[in-house]
């Protein structure tokens, strides 16, 4: 009952396209602006939001709509929206061009051929059109702790909607965009390195001159590893799904006691 | 009279020089373990000062916020593990590794009722057994680098369940929902301390003088101001004959620093010795660590990791500090184990 409620939920939060989901408080809290791209891949911030994880996260959204990825990218510049959820492929390119974007997780991609049958450029090609989150650098990008509460309430989207029966995955996505047969979605919440670093190299984006590390900067997955770690905490690794996506993270290991703080001499801390 | 104030003019000329001058700074960031405990003790005893440079000290609760530090060039310097390196640089961070802090120190800890089953020098007592520890850790990286040289094939032979902290691991072991668990220090101290559990093995036992925290750099900046990081290691070599040679005040100085119970130092750090703080890059081991990754399939791209790993300046600090102690015999051994391990 509670899976086929789903795709009513998301059904509303799609009508209420320009909505704000806040939390009940009467404290003025500004909402993070999510851009999102009317695309099956932007499932997981329309059920988030639908299903009130962003709430329940701590997070207040307000969701807008987008039908290319470029008016959003340009909008994320001009400080219009927060954060977005745009296609990968764009998004690489403005990073090789020089601009201020940071990815920090990934969404859906349509799989409108099995990637099985496809060569590597090809693959890479239907790869590109998938969704990532982004961010703008600098002092305006909204906190880690912030994001951090954005990607668990992505990722618990995520075990939402593979859980939900095949059909009601499918209304989901098809009531995104243009409803395009047969096609499926694959979704994946993390930005992995090395996925992005294969697009990169097959649309040759890493120039002469280049630092080594020029994508790596403008990739942020410690904000993915955070949100795996907070759900684990609170739930252990009893859900499968949760399990095969920690597996999966390749993210730097805890080192050091739970209450270990920054610290340092003006602070008052060590010698 | 003029005779005088010449003089007087001519000593605060000297003191300005000898004395006023600004030395070269460099902030360290470091993550709160025992063993990591030579940055202290330099500190404390004014090693870097007397050997001519200026540290800062920042403490990280996490290895990734200290290496995100190190890349912003908020730090210069810093000792964040073998893992969080080698993963930054495998994503083209440009570092160098050009010393150590920390050999050894992982145990696999157990509930005292499985001890004897799990007792014996062989790795084969672990075959079939649920291993708990936290994915990419020093003791996960480096136990299943045991295994693998033990021929043992742990994929099939063992079953290892991941969790985020080594918290969770210990939480486990207790209520037996793994049979074992690697852990680091102080760690497995504490959960003998507070839950009884007890250490079966030291992965030392297994895998000797292995690789943990090393200490990394910019590679642009170790070129750069190579005579400062010199300096630094110099003072550190120093920090490890007095930790070697006076264990009361390097407890007290550890304890100082790292707010941990007392006894749990000591014992860790010179009568059990789980961990020796101990400042030689180990380029063989970090080249192992490397490879131990890449095995476990945890990165499966093939990187020439061994062009940033600098042992020049260490040998140079370490031959600069003998030079001026000649007879010391602490010196002449970390020049042996130097030798050995780069």
């Amino acid at each position: 009952m509670a899976r086929a409620r789903l795709g009513t939920l998301l059904t509303a939060s799609v009508l209420m396209l320009q909505m704000t989901v806040v939390a009940g408080s009467a404290a003025p809290v500004k909402p993070l602006r999510i851009g999102y791209l009317d695309h099956p891949g932007s499932a997981l911030v329309l059920t988030a939001a639908a299903k009130n994880l962003f709430k329940s996260e701590g997070v207040q959204v307000r969701l807008i709509r987008y039908c290319d990825t470029e008016s959003g990218l340009a909008d994320l510049a001009k400080d219009r929206i927060d954060v977005g959820a745009f296609t990968v492929g764009e998004t690489l390119l403005q990073i090789a061009d020089g601009k201020g974007l940071r990815i920090i997780g990934g969404g859906g991609t349509v799989l409108a051929v099995d990637p099985a049958d496809l060569d590597e450029a090809a693959k890479a090609e239907q790869e590109s059109g998938g969704i990532v989150m982004m961010v703008a650098e600098g002092p305006r990008a909204p906190g880690k702790a912030v994001l951090t509460g954005l990607m668990t309430a992505l990722i618990r989207a995520h075990q939402s909607l593979q859980k939900a029966p095949k059909a009601v995955r499918d209304r989901v996505v098809t009531q995104i965009s243009l409803p395009v047969p047969d096609r499926s979605v694959h979704f994946e919440p993390s930005a992995d390195y090395r996925r992005m670093e294969r697009l990169w190299r097959s649309r040759d984006l890493q120039k002469e001159g280049m630092p080594r590390d020029f994508l790596a900067t403008h990739l942020d997955e410690e904000i993915y590893c955070d949100a795996l770690d907070r759900l684990v905490d609170r739930d252990g690794l009893k859900d499968e799904l949760l399990k095969k996506l920690f597996s999966e993270a390749v993210c730097v290991p805890d080192c050091c006691p739970k209450d270990a703080k920054k610290k340092n001499k003006r602070e008052g801390g060590l010698l | 009279m003029k005779r005088i104030m010449m003089f007087v003019l001519l000593l605060s000329l000297l003191a300005g020089t000898v004395f006023g001058a600004e030395l070269p700074k460099l902030r360290v960031g470091y993550v709160p373990e025992p063993a990591h405990g030579l940055y202290f003790v330099a500190k404390e005893k004014g090693y870097f000062k007397e050997e001519g440079v200026d540290v800062e000290l920042f403490q990280f609760g996490s290895a990734a916020e200290g290496l995100a530090a190190l890349k912003a060039e908020k730090l210069d310097v810093g000792t964040f593990g073998t893992t969080a390196p080698l993963l930054f640089i495998s994503k083209g961070s440009e570092f160098s590794f050009i010393g150590g802090m920390m050999i050894g120190g992982q145990a696999i800890i157990t509930r005292p009722e499985r001890l004897a089953e799990l007792s014996g020098k062989d790795l084969k007592v672990y075959k079939g057994k649920k291993i708990g520890l936290v994915k990419l850790s020093t003791g996960d990286v480096i136990f299943k680098g045991a295994l693998k040289k033990a021929g043992i094939d742990y994929r099939k032979d063992l079953n290892f369940v991941e969790f985020g902290t080594v918290a969770a691991v210990v939480e486990a072991v207790k209520k037996g929902a793994v049979d074992a668990g690697l852990v680091y220090p102080p760690h497995f101290s504490l959960a003998e301390k507070n839950y009884g559990l007890k250490v079966a093995h030291y992965i030392e036992d297994f895998y000797p003088d292995y690789t943990c925290c090393r200490i990394v750099a910019h590679t642009k900046q170790v070129n750069a101001d190579r005579e400062t990081y010199r300096k630094f290691l110099a003072a550190l070599i120093r920090a490890y004959r007095f930790y070697k040679t006076n264990p009361d005040e390097t407890v007290k100085i550890y304890t100082k620093a790292l707010k941990i119970d007392e006894d749990i130092i000591r014992n860790e750090t010179y009568v059990k010795r789980v961990a020796e703080s101990n400042p030689d890059p180990l380029r063989k081991g970090i080249l192992d660590f490397w490879k131990h990754i890449q095995d476990a399939g945890y990165i499966t791209q093939d990187y020439p990791m061994d062009k940033h790993i600098n042992t020049s300046i260490y040998k140079e600090a370490l031959d600069a500090v003998i030079k001026k102690n000649p007879k010391d015999k602490t010196y002449q051994q970390m020049l042996t184990f130097y030798k050995k391990n780069n």
